[in-house]
């Protein structure tokens, strides 16, 4: 597909950033930590695993999905090498600086930071033995009593650390916001944004059945590890 | 006397102060079960996942596999009440996650203990017929009896730095 080029001539218009599958995988990723965080403290475990398997759908759909989805979904897309990174930075200060089409080079950042971490606390979650032995991981079976034990604290441990990056995430988005006027929220939600009068690259879909292909062969996935591979 | 000086001193009788205190409240008696207790309650959190383990497979190992580890659970769970004399716990000044109300309301804490024990004798009674949906069940059972103590009388697991 090639990519689509939307002209304005000074008026303002709408400019389509993110896709539906993105803006979903990215909204339920909030709601299914938030459930997960709430039935960890809550010691509501048996939702806490069905919370856990619902997060790692999403996060292996969107390792997908920055292959093969949308242009702005692509890591290819956002993710360069450090010298953009270090441009973009020295320009973090300037509040005319233009709006990025999709995430910005330290963007790039987060996102892989996030999903990195978010995989391993769903993956030590995986292997975790529940002290009572009610709730324990699906792959808590491959690993001894006292090796599952570490893995849940390690689990707790790195949710810590997820907590850190999900409040540097909030805390830049904030920034922008305040500071750089630029709103990274609302196109999350409707997908959009406005633009003024400049020549701006279009955002590039690609067809249903890569999304339903990939959340197919994710589902089968989730499906035997939830099952322990115990065929 | 410096202010550091002054510090010091105050920290070292702090120190000498707590370990009278400590001392007043928890024999070395006390003291000597805590470790052995947490690694007698680890093998019966062993013994029940080796057999929640067994249980996922085709085929069960009931003679190996579950048979010795209902043991070692119905054998553990008959002393479990013995392991928690007063004075061994967080007053000890030594790591436990036993919470002080195991001595604070401790006609609960000796109910629910004892219903933990009639649960692994259960246990061993299911096991016996080598039933393993059975057994499942009456693991769930089991499990869900441990858990009835650890939510009251033991600290939060993600509050645990480490299983040590």
């Amino acid at each position: 597909m090639s990519a689509v080029p939307v002209m304005n001539d000074g008026a303002s218009a709408k400019l389509r950033i993110w896709d539906g599958p993105t803006r979903i995988m990215h909204w339920l990723l909030v709601v299914f930590i938030a459930v997960c965080w709430w039935t960890g403290i809550h010691d509501q475990l048996q939702y806490h695993l069905y919370a856990g398997y619902a997060i790692l759908w999403v996060v292996l759909l969107r390792l997908y999905w920055g292959f093969v989805g949308s242009s702005t979904a692509r890591f290819a897309h956002f993710v360069r090498g450090p010298s953009h990174m270090i441009d973009y930075a020295r320009t973090l200060h300037r509040r005319d600086s233009a709006q990025s089409h999709g995430h910005n080079p330290l963007g790039a950042i987060s996102v892989l930071v996030m999903l990195g971490v978010v995989l391993a606390v769903v993956g030590l979650g995986l292997f975790a033995v529940d002290v009572d032995g009610l709730y324990s991981g699906p792959l808590s079976s491959y690993v001894s009593f006292k090796v599952g034990r570490h893995l849940a604290h390690l689990h707790y441990k790195w949710f810590e650390y997820l907590l850190g990056i999900i409040a540097l995430h909030l805390a830049a988005v904030a920034f922008y916001y305040i500071y750089k006027r630029q709103n990274l929220v609302f196109p999350m939600i409707s997908g959009s944004r406005e633009v003024e009068g400049s020549v701006e690259e279009e955002l590039r879909t690609v067809p249903l059945w890569r999304l339903i292909f990939g959340a197919a062969i994710v589902s089968a996935f989730v499906w035997a590890v939830a099952d322990g591979f115990y065929f | 006397m410096s202010r550091i000086g002054s510090r010091r001193v105050r920290g070292a009788a702090l120190v000498l102060f707590r370990m009278v205190a400590v001392g007043a409240m928890a024999g070395p008696a006390e003291v000597a079960q805590i470790k052995p207790r947490q690694d007698k309650l680890r093998d019966m959190g062993g013994a029940l996942k080796a057999i929640d383990d067994e249980l996922k497979k085709r085929t069960v190992d009931w003679d190996n596999v579950v048979l010795p580890n209902v043991q070692t659970l119905k054998d553990r769970s008959g002393y479990l009440l013995n392991w928690f004399p007063k004075g061994s716990g967080p007053e000890s000044g030594v790591k436990t996650y036993a919470l002080p109300a195991i001595w604070q309301k401790n006609d609960d804490f000796v109910k629910v203990g004892k219903a933990a024990q009639a649960e692994t004798a259960k246990l061993a009674q299911v096991a016996a017929s080598k039933d393993a949906d059975a057994l499942r069940a009456e693991a769930l059972v089991t499990g869900k009896a441990c858990k009835a103590c650890h939510d009251n009388y033991r600290s939060p697991d993600y509050e645990k730095e480490n299983e040590d």
